[in-house]
């Protein structure tokens, strides 16, 4: 499986066991996500940390699943590592999504 | 159905015959696997072969494993003859991809009912390969269309061309047939230049037709549809929209759902082409690179911005730049410098800039060159994982 998620409190956290969330794996994460939204959840943290390289369809699976909340809770991303900060600097994620360090960080924010 | 009967001993090999023909088969008779295997390869129409197993030149086991390896253009239907108790053949025979066995004596009630087996598959197969025929047919009409859309695709492209002192050149290269980066560049007034370089997210069908239509929204410079000139019924009739007017815009025009995320980057400039002040405002695409000749020096025009179509209402902000004579601005797709290498490292933007650095005297088809071969050198492969686009331009008053 190239994701798992578990329960940390209210919020489920989401990890994603490629180093690449590209065009090859996007498809598929995003049924993941919308899965699990369907299921009821709410406060999604996706896990970054092992993820070296992102390209426009990653970034769309991520945004796919910001917007098929809704506004309805919460979706934020953590443990971006330099090439995807660096993606996420250059097309301002940080206007859409909460970044946070550590999925630590992102659970304790409430 | 088109029987071959391989049998050595005459008699046997002519019952046969006379009993298939009569029930209404085309028969054609060899004496041994050699004969056999030239009369499959020229007699195309043979589906079935009956074949003994103890022949001389070529028994009719070797027949077996030359026909299932040999590509002979259809399926064919193998019976094999065999002594009546005769198990341990049997085994050998089917590990060897004989169908189907008959025992020797023949009895021809069980012969007539193995062949009605043996002819079921045969037509099976044939309804297979008329489906695979179809299939074949269906992907090259698609691959037809897609040719001459990408030929459509070619012709929206603007000409390398100097409008009003400023010149433009330019490098595109789909990564598949059809791409989804797009670029454009025109005259809006009598002294501006509207010029811009985008990424649809995604390659392929989609995200190409979603190019195009951007492509005509862009260059519509007239009526009240324009987005990137505003009309009035009064003095002065006209303004040219902002840069960062023209990207909200397009943005809230452009909302993409969960399910389909065709959302794209975009770099749009306005040039004054009498003063040569150029205003740039970005949506989440790699930064355009300030070629300042004077002081040869290269300087990436940092912007951000999210995306359009991402989230609606989202504001865009511009930059100014003041262009000496002879500046010049390359906007490019990610395509160039996430081009990786066998290691799988990326072409990067400082090496870019060293390119760009490195051809600062030379004339845009030149720099057009050069960096298109530093990135396919840099690639190592024919073509390329991303659509590859940029757009150089030049003010030189």
């Amino acid at each position: 499986m190239a994701f798992e998620h578990r329960d940390e409190g209210h919020f489920t956290v989401v990890q994603i066991e490629e180093t690449r969330l590209d065009a090859s794996i996007a498809e598929a994460f995003k049924t993941y996500v919308f899965d699990l939204i369907d299921n009821g959840k709410t406060a999604i943290v996706i896990d970054l940390a092992e993820v070296r390289f992102m390209d426009s369809s990653g970034l769309g699976a991520l945004v796919a699943g910001l917007k098929k909340l809704s506004g309805n809770g919460t979706f934020s991303l953590a443990s971006a590592q330099p090439a995807v900060k660096d993606l996420f600097d250059l097309t301002s994620m940080d206007k859409l999504f909460k970044l946070h360090s550590s999925v630590d960080e992102a659970v304790k924010g409430g | 159905m088109n029987i071959l009967i391989v049998e050595d001993a005459r008699d046997q090999r002519l019952m046969l015959s006379v009993v298939l023909k009569k029930q209404g088969h085309t028969v054609l008779e060899a004496e041994h696997g050699k004969q056999a295997l030239e009369i499959l390869k020229e007699h195309q129409e043979v589906r079935i072969i009956i074949s003994d197993w103890v022949m001389p030149e070529m028994d009719g086991l070797e027949l077996l494993k030359q026909v299932r390896k040999t590509d002979l253009g259809r399926y064919l239907y193998f019976i094999l003859l065999t002594g009546n108790t005769d198990h341990e053949a049997v085994v050998e025979g089917m590990n060897h991809g004989a169908d189907d066995f008959l025992a020797k004596p023949v009895n021809f009630d069980e012969l007539s009912a193995r062949l009605k087996a043996g002819i079921r598959i045969i037509e099976l197969e044939k309804q297979l390969e008329q489906q695979k025929q179809q299939l074949v047919q269906a992907i090259e009409t698609v691959e037809k269309d897609l040719e001459s859309a990408a030929r459509a695709q070619e012709v929206l492209l603007a000409q390398p061309a100097t409008i009003q002192h400023v010149s433009f050149d330019w490098f595109f290269k789909p990564s598949k047939i059809l791409g989804g980066d797009m670029f454009g560049y025109q005259a809006i007034d009598g002294e501006t230049l509207g010029f811009y370089q985008l990424d649809v997210a995604g390659h392929g069908i989609p995200s190409a037709l979603f190019s195009f239509t951007l492509n005509n929204i862009l260059s519509e410079t007239s009526g009240r549809g324009s987005i990137v000139k505003e009309t009035f019924d009064q003095a002065p009739y006209y303004s040219v929209r902002t840069p960062e007017k023209v990207l909200a815009s397009l943005n809230n025009r452009f909302q993409v759902t969960p399910e389909s995320m065709l959302y794209f980057t975009i770099a749009y400039g306005l040039i004054n082409s009498r003063t040569g002040e150029v205003t740039l405002s970005q949506a989440g695409h790699p930064p355009p690179l300030w070629i300042r000749r004077e002081k040869s020096v290269v300087e990436p025009v940092k912007g951000g911005g999210v995306p359009i179509g991402m989230m609606p209402n989202m504001e865009y902000t511009s930059c100014t730049l003041q262009f000496q004579p002879g500046d010049r601005l390359f906007l490019y797709s990610d395509g160039v410098t996430e081009c990786e290498n066998a290691e799988g490292e990326q072409f990067g933007e400082s090496r870019l800039l060293e390119c760009l650095k490195d051809s600062l005297d030379e004339d845009l088809k030149s720099v057009i060159d050069r960096v298109e071969k530093n990135v396919r050198d840099w690639s190592e492969l024919d073509r390329f994982d991303d659509d590859v686009t940029y757009l150089l331009l030049e003010w030189k008053p």
